[in-house]
């Protein structure tokens, strides 16, 4: 009986994974969109023991072990924006956050001049302005052409694009500008995309 | 087309934060160029948090402070790119892959050498050199060896050095026991990002007489 009790809970850890990954995932938007405390505060909770515990391994000096959490944490908290659900999960996000941090910190300890620094190997916490692989725009269509195809865009996607793409803004200062949601932002950049990527294979 | 790629263990150390600097920059650009390779790393990282992050820690009373004080921060936008995305050579532009885009603005000027060869060092505070290095076409390095490692990344056009062809995108490794001499025949030449870490060993000829100063040339 108490055996197939334990094998009961075990199959039922089997697939919480799944679902810590979903939790979190909808916590890291409540972040971006509204600056939930209560949803940061569960990833908090969740993350921050584990990043500790690979921060003591890496660092092996608790005061600069909780460095690296602060300061990984306080990205989470700062650029929740940044995640992208399609290109991985929660916990890779936030482990590769840790990672660069720990390489920017190292190289410091060294005293070395920030000559190579994390952003430049792993664009995690980086703006993306044209998201790279989505649309090689200028590779395949002259600019006259994408002028043509962005003038058929409907106006309300037209401006993010616009925005974004040549102006050079990132989504959150268009959701600022334009005093939309991040969310209707994204929304709107990805079905105007969709759009022109449409109309583009039209084309061809 | 992309023949040459870093190891799976180059990629994993790179994945991990644990390659050297310099390795992991040339490593960043080939995946910049190489879906294959940036789908690989892709595939570490998600193996990785989950052997660092899925076993539970108990928690300590210090972060809730740090909770508190992390939650009165503002939000924040992520880095910009701010850089020169183009090296320029004899009105020439070349375009770059992202992670070393920053560094275009950073080469210490063009200098040009023996057998219509153009190199500009970039100094990027790590052991050994960085340099971008463009071949004329019928430009070519005198055949040489290596003491320690040499890593090329083909950046633009493509070259070959008696051991083989190279397109742009391939990611090659040389060691003491290759000894070639890079040429190309390209109409457009080529541009390399190269990284040295002790001096080539010239191997032939005159070219011979250059060993005494070949930290001159290239280290």
């Amino acid at each position: 009986m108490l055996v197939g009790i334990q094998l009961d809970n075990r199959q039922s850890q089997g697939t919480a994974p799944i679902d810590v990954a979903d939790e979190m995932s909808l916590c890291l938007q409540e972040v971006a969109l509204q600056r939930c405390q209560a949803s940061f505060a569960r990833l908090f909770n969740y993350f921050a023991p584990r990043v500790r515990s690979y921060a003591l391994k890496q660092m092996g000096n608790e005061a600069v072990a909780m460095e690296l959490v602060q300061e990984t944490l306080t990205n989470v908290w700062q650029k929740a924006h940044l995640f992208d659900a399609e290109k991985g999960s929660p916990s890779t996000w936030i482990f590769t956050i840790a990672r660069n941090i720990r390489f920017d910190m190292l190289r410091k300890q060294q005293n070395r001049k920030e000559d190579i620094c994390a952003d430049d190997l792993w664009p995690v916490l980086c703006e993306q302005t044209a998201a790279p692989g989505e649309l090689g725009l200028d590779q395949q269509v002259t600019l006259d052409q994408v002028g043509q195809l962005f003038e058929a865009l409907p106006d309300k996607q037209r401006q993010v694009i616009e925005a974004i793409y040549v102006q050079g803004k990132s989504q959150q200062e268009v959701a600022e500008s334009l005093g939309i949601p991040l969310g209707t932002v994204k929304s709107r950049t990805r079905l105007a995309l969709q759009r022109l990527k449409e109309m583009l294979s039209e084309d061809d | 087309m992309i023949n040459l790629h870093p190891t799976d263990e180059q990629l994993l150390q790179f994945a991990q934060g644990l390659a050297s600097p310099g390795l992991s920059l040339i490593i960043a650009a080939h995946m910049d160029m190489c879906g294959k390779c940036a789908a690989r790393v892709a595939q570490f990282e998600g193996r990785l948090a989950e052997q660092a992050l899925s076993h539970p820690q108990a928690a300590e009373p210090e972060l809730q402070k740090m909770l508190d004080s992390i939650m009165a921060l503002p939000a924040q936008t992520g880095v910009k790119p701010d850089c020169a995305t183009f090296l320029e050579l004899d009105g020439r532009k070349f375009a770059l892959p992202r992670s070393l885009q920053r560094y275009a603005g950073k080469i210490s000027g063009w200098s040009h050498m023996v057998g219509k060869l153009w190199q500009a060092r970039v100094d990027l505070g790590i052991e050994g050199r960085a340099d971008f290095i463009y071949m004329e076409k019928g430009g070519s390095v005198p055949e040489h060896t290596h003491k320690g490692n040499e890593l090329t990344l083909v950046l633009d056009g493509e070259f070959s050095d008696g051991l083989n062809h190279y397109d742009t995108g391939d990611f090659i490794r040389c060691d003491g026991q290759h000894t070639h001499m890079p040429h190309t025949e390209a109409d457009e030449g080529c541009l390399v990002f190269s990284l040295l870490d002790q001096p080539l060993h010239f191997t032939s000829g005159l070219a011979r007489l250059l060993n005494p100063f070949s930290h001159l040339f290239f280290k």
